[in-house]
């Protein structure tokens, strides 16, 4: 017989049930840095898949396994420190045990830091569910001299816990086993004991009687539950009522009458007070299970790495230095593994060239698809690199110790401690910067932070302000490129600031943040989340960016020009017939080798006229030319707008399509776009009447901040759940590009520039 | 006396609440109510936030949120 106080509405009573075929729902919940992770690990094995929690982005990790013939499910809560209605993170959790009522919750609780952790647990007790508590790292509590008697404990609180070691899964299968009684109902929990005092509880017995006037709300919510939160004034609860209770005004107005009796009473809000019971009533509690040897000779070895890692002077060395090693390892590893994933499209493009007939789905499965799926996995290496550095460092616990670095800085421009990482790695590639971007809590922060991490000068945007700066400022190349680099942070901090002041404004969000003790990641744990994040970007950001590779493929590619086709392919039959007949006849002397080179220099010239004639006429191409008057003002003739229109592809495709344009053919045809590649281009640039120092610096700095890659426009719908976050990203970018190139080219005009 | 007056070193006892809305959810949530007592540590470079040990784990704080938080100094 269950002894709980538990109600859970079984609607389906009258149904026979089948044990079998109900799963049972096991959720688990904790506060941060509780261990959940290594239990929830520990529980479901191999078997884990990761979602989101609907309509926001708030990963939902599920485990499913067997025992006993039953089917468990076992759900990862976020991890939360309370249930007010303040954080994405508690809300979801909130309404997930609303609304799906699992079978039973598993909190798991850090032994060292019980009273905090015991707050959150209560609050599960008072939702009403069915509850375990995992006494988690008691191995740590231990060493340092904390003793918990579970068993007293269970007695006070009326939960059943069990000492657990998540790391090393002790105490995991008694956990199982507990949950199975409980869900079966051989296993009394939840028989709330916590007593807010005769004040309180008389308030409290006031709001339930006229909350039960309405007989559908007082089914759907635990009673005990809603009048606490109308005591907290819990915006979330009040909502509820509105909408759903049938005497909403009596009640809130019932409400307000107990919040100000309280006041008077005690001289505090209702909600704080509510709050000091419950910390009150664990406090008792605590003194009375957990003896704490006072005698043990504890080293703090949290405390000893935070003089130095945290030290006012070193903190930041220390922090730039941790940053920069990531950074390079990620990129010095990484790029070899994706120049060999991008040689490996290449060879399969050739392949597939060579075996197909010449045409249209030729060219469709060349350049759109593979183009597309390299352009995916290109960045896959890079991703899954840069996460295993930032995993193993949020594992150890330093995360949270390089916001507390650097956060004044950043609060400067409105932004967060944790903002500085996404924005420092999109220095490498905004991919996974904006990916990184989910350590911001708040979501105002991690908006703002994604949505100017993509100014920064990336990887692809690297080769080509290179280029054109080695092109037009000689021995200066080096100071431009850095300042446009530079450039890039300006901007990005200049635009967050603004942002915060305009659309973003409002109360500041709270930086109260814990900081963890140190510990050493497990494989696992790390391998966990690496595989997690990477593998969400190939499957979500991956199908976007395959789809807008084909749109663009479609933009440059058509409509065909027919007509100058039939007469490029009659002269390419007639020149290769020539080189052929030549061949065949030569007997090497020097004369016939120099005439073979002349007809193959022509066939070249006529390949790169030809493929310059054809992208003039696509729609991207006669777009550009439409477009020339809007950025005539930046300096830009036709041939760099379709080269910036390409861009949106992948920024590095601009030095490519510049090649195809200005008729020099693919400048990085089945080679990587860098600078060495691309010295024909440069050449042909410099000679160009149209470039000067002038334009040429417009053209960097519009290719700094205008319109991000797909990819990057892809990961900030996947992160940001929305299309306006990507849509405005990409305006924005567009107009400031605009205004700043048109700015910088009508400017300079009045001083000299160049080198 | 606000937290944001103590030295680092030095050991304080919570004695009011200021904050409003979230940051005051949060603070008490964290268990900063009336009687708690805490410790601060150190504060980062530009002399922002603070670090505080907290019963048993650490903590850190703006000092605009310090500020909002009334204590008084112990031994």
């Amino acid at each position: 017989m269950r002894l709980s106080t538990y109600t859970k509405p079984r609607i389906n009573n009258t149904k026979p049930t089948v044990k079998n075929i109900n799963k049972i729902r096991i959720a688990l919940a904790g506060n941060p840095n509780s261990g959940k992770t290594s239990i929830f690990n520990a529980l479901t094995g191999e078997s884990q898949h990761v979602g989101n929690y609907p309509g926001v982005t708030v990963e939902k990790k599920i485990g499913t396994i067997e025992r006993d013939n039953k089917i468990i499910e076992i759900i990862d809560l976020p991890g939360t420190y309370s249930l007010t209605a303040f954080s994405i993170e508690e809300i979801v959790t909130r309404d997930f045990v609303l609304k799906e009522k699992p079978d039973v919750i598993i909190d798991i609780l850090d032994s060292t830091n019980l009273e905090r952790n015991l707050y959150l647990c209560l609050q599960f007790q008072e939702l009403g569910v069915p509850i375990i508590g995992a006494l988690n790292m008691t191995d740590e509590a231990q060493k340092s001299g904390i003793n918990i008697d579970e068993h007293q404990l269970g007695i006070i609180l009326g939960i059943p816990f069990v000492k657990t070691i998540g790391s090393k899964g002790k105490g995991v299968e008694e956990l199982l086993k507990l949950a199975l009684q409980i869900e079966d109902g051989s296993l009394p929990t939840s028989t709330r004991k916590l007593n807010y005092g005769p004040e309180l509880e008389s308030q409290i017995e006031k709001l339930i009687t006229i909350l039960k006037t309405d007989e559908n709300f007082s089914y759907r919510y635990p009673m005990h539950w809603m009048a606490i939160k109308l005591l907290e004034n819990d915006n979330d609860a009040i909502n509820r009522i509105n909408n759903k209770h049938e005497h909403s005004n009596a009640v809130l107005k019932e409400a307000e009458k107990s919040r100000s009796w309280i006041f008077r009473h005690f001289g505090d809000d209702s909600e704080i007070v509510v709050s000091e019971q419950r910390y009150a009533y664990i406090h008792g509690a605590c003194r009375e299970v957990v003896k704490t040897d006072s005698l043990s000779n504890k080293i703090d070895y949290t405390e000893s790495i935070d003089k130095i890692v945290l030290n006012k002077y070193f903190g930041l060395v220390i922090f730039l230095g941790i940053m920069f090693l990531i950074y390079h390892l990620t990129f010095t590893i990484g790029n070899p593994i994706s120049g060999f994933i991008d040689h490996f499209f290449s060879w399969l493009n050739l392949l597939i060239t060579r075996s197909l007939p010449e045409g249209i789905l030729r060219d469709f499965l060349v350049e759109a698809i593979i183009g597309g799926v390299g352009g995916v996995l290109v960045f896959f290496p890079i991703v899954l690199l840069l996460f295993m550095g930032l995993s193993f460092l949020e594992d150890t616990g330093y995360m949270a110790r390089a916001a507390f670095v650097m956060d004044k800085f950043m609060h400067i421009f409105g932004l967060h401690g944790r903002s500085f990482i996404p924005m420092m790695i999109s220095t490498g590639c905004a991919v996974p910067g904006v990916m990184s971007a989910r350590t911001l809590v708040n979501p105002k922060d991690r908006v703002l932070t994604i949505l100017v991490s993509p100014l920064m000068m990336c990887g692809a945007k690297t080769p080509v302000i290179a280029m054109l700066a080695s092109a037009f400022f000689a021995h200066r190349a080096g100071i431009v490129f850095w300042s446009i680099w530079f450039l890039g942070w300006v901007t990005a901090l200049i635009i967050a600031k603004i942002f915060r002041l305009t659309y973003y404004r409002g109360e500041a969000s709270p930086f109260v943040m814990e900081l963890p003790p140190y510990r050493v990641p497990t494989t696992r744990g790390v391998m966990t989340h690496v595989w997690e994040k990477s593998w969400t970007y190939v499957k979500k950001a991956g199908t976007f960016i395959l789809a807008a590779s084909i749109v663009i493929w479609f933009f440059l590619y058509f409509p065909r020009p027919h007509k100058q086709m039939a007469a490029y392919q009659k002269s390419k039959i007639e020149l290769e017939q020539k080189i052929e007949n030549q061949t065949k006849l030569s007997n090497n002397s020097i004369d016939e080798n120099q005439l073979i080179l002349k007809y193959q220099n022509e066939l070249t010239e006529l390949n790169n006229d030809f493929v310059n004639r054809k992208l003039k006429n696509s729609y991207a191409g006669r777009l550009g030319r439409f477009i020339e008057p809007v950025f005539k003002s930046c300096g830009f003739e036709w041939k760099v707008d379709i080269a910036l229109i390409a861009g949106f592809a992948a920024k590095e495709v601009i030095i490519s399509t510049m090649g195809i344009v200005y008729g020099i053919g693919n400048a990085d045809d089945n080679e990587n776009a860098d600078m060495e590649k691309s010295t024909p281009l440069k050449q042909k640039l410099q000679s160009d009447t149209h470039y000067n120092a002038r334009n040429v610096l417009a053209l960097m700095v519009f290719i700094l901040i205008y319109v991000p890659c797909m990819a990057t426009l892809a990961v900030v719908k996947k992160e940001l759940g929305k299309w306006k976050y990507p849509l405005f990203l990409a305006g924005y970018t567009l107009i400031l590009a605009w205004t700043l190139a048109t700015i910088i080219y009508q400017i300079s005009g009045f001083f000299p520039i160049g080198g | 006396m606000t937290l944001c007056d103590i030295q680092y070193g030095k050991n304080f006892k919570i004695i009011n609440l200021k904050a409003k809305g979230e940051i005051r959810r949060r603070l008490v949530d964290m268990g900063f109510i009336k009687g708690a007592e805490g410790k601060v540590l150190r504060e980062a470079l530009l002399k922002d936030p603070i670090e505080l040990q907290f019963k048993g784990f650490k903590i850190s704080v703006r000092r605009s949120e310090a500020r909002q938080i009334f204590v008084e100094e112990i031994n």
